[in-house]
């Protein structure tokens, strides 16, 4: 089975104030379909950049990326936004919902970049909030829910339209241990029970220790990785 | 496949209500005001087009203000093509105080109605007669009553006047010795069919003030402001000009003859730049909301540059984005400006009440309402598509990481 992400010989430089920092000069690395893998590492260790690169929030400014199939280094970024909605599901640390939608309404938004009609969106949505457990809050809007439930909805959001990948950044950065755990082993059983393929940063070592694989990153060079033993629980 | 979530569009507006309604105030204010202006300016215009082609307008060659003698008529009535011809002068009395001010002519009542049966309808006469039997009982009562009048409907609704009422006027122009005020009897009120025909307008009979004038119980202008004739169907107006204006042209008095869409021009000249003036206060004002809109939805996509974050995340192309940031401006402009056209018109009464003496029949034309409406879409779109150029031109991950 071909990898879900593959990144070769990336390098990507930010110009901030004038001043060029390179946050990875060349990074070559993988994720399997299928795979849950926790990208820790240092602050400004690169962590966040490749989530942005597989996203195709970004381009590399050298090297090929390939996620699902897809050479997005090769998409014009006319094409990007479109690749975005078939394939990823974004979950923020922020959360990032829309604050003036209802939790329903905020899963049903990518769904508008399907083929699908209203009330088969209606259906998907409601069943992806079933699926994070919050059927009963689905008219609530984001100021209405604990940070855990809007986490819940972001995850949600990002599952609605069954896309290949999800990428989380910090998916538990604003959370308490006991909602993080809880985010944690929901994004563990989509990967188990429905197969996604899931790349998360974290700072966090027991939000990680959920993942089948964890990559520590420092200054952009992979420096260590390995497998964890099995699910915990 | 990228459908615009319009939802959002409804939920911005009802999200900020302070800001929605005062942008939708400003462009209110700023479409009524247009709307006013623009409709002086056609409101003077509509004079000029409306009037008669076949009515001439014989005046002093020297001035609008210089009498002509009262013994041309006959000479004009005398000449090939003129069918009928009336006297026209102007009154200028007020009704108690200065600003009951408005226009009465004194005309020679029996072929005044014959000369303007296009222009104006008679809707009650002085038994309360309606339909065409009005204007034959109006026509009986003037021939009966020398201090009879005709009313505008304006004139009913602004003063409360109808038939068999007395209305007393205080004379400027015209005013008697014993200082007393003039007294005409309403007999009847007519309705104006064109914009040339004012809506608030007494029509007395000339030989009635002439009668003082000569029995020397009144001072005034013994003369006539304007003659008015029909042209005869099949002659040429500008040989009855030459023939009438030929045979004063050893005066006393040289005429001045002219088409009365030419009259109601000159007399529109008369007030120099003034409409173009009033155009251009019109469109500066819409101008200098756009600027406030412009800046109302600046402010807004600077506010939504995070939602765009999420959106273009989502996978929502510029496009969207745009569409939504222009929808939300011209919900804006066109809530506001439809609300300050509806005003327009729906104030067009009072408008006419207030500036019914300087510009008679004012009304707001349609045209007028289509520009504004025309206007506040052009502002809406320019206001929209400053936000969403600025918006297109972030990245997702920058617009991810600025304050929502």
């Amino acid at each position: 089975m071909s990898p879900m992400i593959e990144m070769r010989s990336v390098a990507k430089t930010y110009f901030r104030g004038g001043q060029a920092l390179t946050v990875i000069e060349s990074l070559d690395f993988e994720v399997e379909t299928g795979d849950f893998v926790a990208l820790m590492g240092p602050s400004g260790s690169g962590k966040s950049t490749i989530l942005n690169l597989a996203g195709g929030l970004d381009y590399p400014d050298r090297g090929r990326i390939v996620v699902a199939g897809s050479d997005i280094t090769e998409l014009p970024a006319s094409a990007l936004p479109n690749w975005r909605a078939r394939h990823v599901g974004f979950v923020f640390q922020a959360f990032n919902l829309v604050p003036v939608l209802t939790a329903l309404e905020n899963v049903m938004l990518p769904l508008l970049l399907t083929p699908l009609g209203r009330k088969e969106r209606l259906k998907q949505a409601e069943f992806a909030l079933e699926v994070v457990g919050l059927s009963e809050r689905m008219s609530h809007r984001p100021k209405q829910l604990s940070g855990g439930q809007e986490q819940r909805v972001a995850i949600a959001r990002a599952i609605a339209t069954d896309p290949d990948l999800i990428l989380a950044d910090e998916p538990t950065g604003d959370l308490d241990r006991d909602t993080a755990n809880s985010v944690m082993d929901l994004l563990r059983r989509l990967n188990v029970e429905i197969g996604k393929t899931i790349l998360i940063v974290t700072h966090d070592h027991v939000a990680a220790e959920k993942a089948h694989r964890q990559v520590h990153l420092d200054k952009g060079v992979l420096v260590q990785e390995h497998r964890n033993a099995g699910p915990a629980a | 496949m990228s459908r615009t979530p319009w939802r959002l569009v409804w939920e911005h507006l009802w999200a900020h209500k302070v800001r929605t309604g005062l942008t939708v105030a400003a462009m209110l204010v700023a479409l009524f005001l247009f709307c006013c202006l623009v409709s002086i300016v056609t409101t003077v215009n509509a004079a000029v087009t409306s009037a008669a082609g076949n009515r001439l307008v014989v005046q002093s060659a020297v001035s609008l203000f210089v009498d002509l003698p009262r013994d041309y008529q006959p000479k004009i009535e005398a000449v090939p093509g003129v069918v009928r011809a009336s006297k026209l002068q102007w009154f200028g009395g007020y009704y108690q105080e200065l600003s009951n001010f408005f226009a009465q002519f004194g005309v020679d009542h029996q072929v005044f109605f014959d000369l303007y049966s296009r222009d104006l309808e008679i809707v009650e006469g002085p038994d309360g007669e309606t339909g065409p039997e009005a204007r034959a009982a109006v026509e009986a009562a003037m021939a009966a009553d020398r201090r009879a009048c005709v009313i505008a409907e304006g004139l009913r609704s602004r003063f409360g006047w109808g038939v068999g009422r007395t209305v007393h006027l205080i004379g400027t122009i015209f005013q008697k010795n014993d200082k007393s005020s003039w007294e005409f009897n309403v007999v009847g009120i007519y309705r104006p069919l064109k914009s040339n025909v004012d809506n608030l307008t007494l029509w007395m009979r000339y030989d009635y003030i002439q009668e003082f004038l000569d029995g020397g119980l009144a001072t005034g202008p013994m003369g006539v402001g304007v003659y008015v004739l029909n042209v005869a169907e099949g002659y040429d107006p500008a040989a009855v000009v030459e023939g009438i204006d030929s045979q004063f042209r050893n005066g006393p008095q040289v005429t001045m003859t002219t088409t009365e869409a030419a009259f109601q021009a000159a007399f529109v000249s008369m007030l120099g730049n003034l409409p173009m003036f009033i155009g251009t206060i019109g469109g500066a004002v819409v101008f200098a909301v756009m600027f406030t809109l412009v800046n109302t939805m600046l402010m807004a996509g600077r506010q939504r540059a995070h939602e765009g974050g999420i959106l273009k995340a989502l996978g929502f192309p510029n496009g969207v984005l745009s569409r939504l940031m222009v929808s939300e401006s011209l919900a804006l402009s066109l809530l506001g400006g439809g609300l300050g056209i509806a005003l327009a018109f729906a104030s067009q009464h009072s408008m006419q009440v207030m500036l019914g003496s300087y510009f008679p029949n004012y009304h707001v034309e349609p045209r007028t309402a289509a520009y504004g409406f025309g206007m506040a879409a052009i502002i809406g779109i320019i206001a929209g598509v400053t936000p969403a150029l600025l918006q297109a031109r972030l990245r997702p991950t920058d617009a991810l990481r600025s304050e929502g």
